[in-house]
């Protein structure tokens, strides 16, 4: 997968490069407008990540460009501004998602791999199952090595979400914000306790641990070992 | 020519005085004149007219061609004495019966067929340059079937029109200087009068950023400018606010932010002090980071806060179904609810016109709060109340120790806590409230807050729905 980032400041460019890096992308950074405008039509990515703020060409200079050549790429905007208007504008100008800074890293990562997928979405499955744990998605039934375990909504929903994004780190405001709908930052030590209580139903007796803590991130439901 | 804002008001005004009394002195001097001017014209007339009925009178007498010959010496004796006036006689044949010297009596005038005495005198100009103002009538005489002879006097007006032009020449001296004056008067007088602006204006010199208290004086200055004083203090009142907000801003944040900093600092170096095994390091960087969270969250919540102090929050409007936000946002608090055994509870129902993103911050921070400070077994309970027309409430409840009114007042301002002592225990850095102020004000709405009797209550105002946004307000349950 590859990823052209658009971002004049050096630092956070560079730092957003090597964990993008690390998370298994290829990425092509530009410090201005006009070399991402010219990455942009030129490269074949999969995805652009174009800040707003940018010298030369400002992002939605960039996006109108992009968008002249590439009608279906994903674009993702890091803007400092979080007024209203300029979601709004970003939105029509047809920018897929958005992200205020400063954010999150973790936040990022989750979206761009949110991003990438729904251009390959197939079909909704009807059960998932990692290791012995199955979920049943029409019934909303979660069974683990064959004993069935009560869940209420938010618990389901909550491993649910952990498990269609098995693998990848999950920040506290990414759950409190696709669970729960808080849009906004929150106490989030509500999600450390749903997350304890839901381990305390699906992990606690069973082996092996499905649901990682990561410190400073966030959460991961994965098989252990395949780190 | 000079844009009018740019001349002084001394001058403008002076400029005023100046050409308003030279106005008022051009008229009168101009009616003076008239009125002298006419004054001597009823003078000559008066001479005029009775030696012009004399002559009739001595015409009317001539019965015959004898009496005609003996009329110059009648004439001549009854006209001694006026040396001015000049007196011709023309016969009914044409022939000039009697004629004094210099007036050139015009031909046009002697032509004129009027009978009797003419009441518009005429003026002219003789040869020699005098002039003279003169009547003509034709008369009949005592001799039937002869034709009226004409009689003619006149008098000479030099002598006024020398009066006159002197008399103009000093009356145009002195209108000149009168208006000269005014305008010096004027100009003192209205330097006098604008003493007060000068006051004024000392006043404000004086006024700085560390002087913002300081206000221009009403009392002592004329009523016509205490008005623009009293809108310059407000404008100053205002300023200040903004000046007194922005510099409690910056210092709060400075304040809040360098023990953060400090610490992150510290902890950092001594890590950095002496070699360190890899999970060491991964806890570090976690702590940082968790730091760095709240630190970030709390610049942002500034930052909003800093915008709608200055009215740059502006809610995207919408009807909001509050039952429907408080039982979504129930759920999420319920979660810590739960495990401090805190009931929660909520009745009522109401639709207000707002940003629903907004609101559902509002009343998060207003639960957040309350399971936050409720005891284990306590209750927290929800309000909704939509009987009054203009506006809906909403009240968070809960059980635990009374606030104590000292602090009551001051919860909504930024980074105040009851206990000062707690201050990173909890998520909160002190904002919950100020941010649920200012986005209840943003919405031309209020908070308010009570506790008494071990309830501790915040009741969010804000103002209806528009009756025709078709959103059926549902009831909370839970």
């Amino acid at each position: 997968m590859k990823i052209l980032l658009v971002e004049d400041e050096r630092k956070t460019g560079e730092y957003v490069k090597q964990g993008l890096v690390e998370a298994g992308f290829v990425v092509d950074l530009a410090l201005d407008g006009i070399d991402g405008l010219h990455l942009g039509e030129t490269g074949d990515y999969d995805l652009a990540i174009l800040d707003v703020m940018l010298p030369k060409l400002d992002g939605w200079q960039v996006l109108a460009g992009i968008r002249r050549v590439k009608r279906e790429l994903p674009v993702l905007f890091l803007t400092a501004r979080d007024q209203v208007a300029d979601r709004v504008k970003g939105f029509e100008q047809g920018a897929d998602d958005y992200l205020v800074k400063p954010f999150a890293f973790a936040e990022l990562l989750a979206r761009v791999r949110s991003l990438l997928r729904r251009g390959s979405r197939s079909k909704e499955p009807e059960r998932m199952q990692v290791a012995d744990l199955e979920l049943d998605l029409l019934r909303r039934r979660v069974t683990r090595g064959g004993h069935r375990i009560d869940l209420t909504a938010k618990e389901f929903a909550l491993l649910e979400l952990l498990l269609r994004r098995q693998g990848e780190v999950l920040p506290r405001s990414l759950i409190a914000s696709q669970v729960w709908d808080m849009n906004f930052d929150s106490d989030t030590n509500v999600i450390e306790v749903a997350v304890r209580r839901l381990r305390a139903k699906m992990d606690d007796g069973f082996e092996p641990k499905l649901i990682r803590t990561v410190r400073g991130m966030g959460y991961v439901l994965e098989m252990p070992g395949c780190d | 020519m000079r844009l009018r804002g740019q001349k002084s008001i001394t001058f403008r005004l002076t400029l005023l005085f100046a050409s308003a009394s030279t106005v008022v002195l051009l008229l009168l001097g101009f009616l003076i004149g008239r009125s002298v001017e006419e004054h001597f014209e009823e003078q000559d007339m008066e001479v005029l007219s009775g030696k012009l009925e004399l002559a009739r009178h001595a015409l009317e007498k001539v019965h015959s061609k004898k009496d005609l010959d003996s009329l110059p010496q009648q004439l001549d004796d009854s006209l001694i004495g006026h040396h001015a006036l000049e007196v011709l006689v023309v016969g009914p044949d044409g022939r000039t019966l009697f004629a004094t010297g210099g007036a050139d009596f015009p031909q046009a005038l002697l032509d004129r067929q009027i009978l009797g005495v003419s009441t518009h005198p005429t003026v002219w100009k003789s040869k020699q340059g005098t002039l003279f103002r003169g009547l003509v009538a034709r008369t009949r005489t005592g001799i039937d079937g002869v034709p009226p002879a004409v009689v003619a006097v006149a008098t000479d007006i030099s002598h006024h029109q020398h009066f006159m032009s002197s008399f103009r020449t000093t009356l145009w001296s002195v209108v000149i200087l009168a208006a000269l004056a005014t305008g010096v008067l004027g100009w003192a007088a209205v330097r006098r009068g604008l003493a007060p602006l000068q006051a004024i204006k000392r006043e404000a010199a004086g006024i700085t950023a560390h002087r913002l208290n300081a206000r221009l004086p009403t009392d002592s200055i004329p009523t016509e400018l205490a008005d623009l004083a009293e809108t310059l203090n407000e404008m100053l009142a205002r300023l200040e606010g903004s000046f007194r907000r922005l510099s409690d801003f910056s210092s709060d944040l400075a304040h809040e932010l360098r023990t953060p900093v400090s610490n992150l600092l510290t902890q950092t170096q001594v890590t950095l002090s002496k070699v360190r095994t890899a999970d060491d390091y991964r806890d570090i960087l976690a702590s940082n980071v968790e730091e760095f969270e709240r630190l970030s969250r709390m610049i942002a919540d500034m930052l909003f806060l800093a915008k709608s102090e200055n009215d740059l929050i502006i809610p995207n409007r919408e009807p909001v179904d509050l039952a429907l936000e408080v039982e979504g946002l129930l759920e999420y608090h319920g979660v810590l609810a739960e495990e401090k055994h805190i009931t929660l509870e909520c009745s009522g129902s109401g639709i207000v016109w707002g940003d629903r993103l907004m609101i559902r911050r509002a009343i998060s921070n207003l639960l957040s709060n309350a399971v936050r400070h409720t005891p284990d077994g306590g209750r927290v309970t929800v309000r909704m109340d939509d009987s009054d027309q203009r506006v809906a409430k909403l009240a968070v409840e809960n059980t635990g120790d009374t606030i104590p009114a000292e602090h009551m007042g001051r919860l909504f301002d930024r980074f105040y806590r009851v206990d000062t002592s707690r201050q990173y225990l909890g998520e909160g850095a002190g904002l919950g409230l100020a941010i649920t102020r200012s986005i209840a004000r943003a919405h031309d709405g209020e908070i308010l807050g009570r506790s008494d009797h071990g309830i501790t209550a915040f009741e969010l105002i804000l103002p209806f729905g528009p009756p025709k946004s078709g959103v059926v307000a549902h009831s909370c349950r839970k």
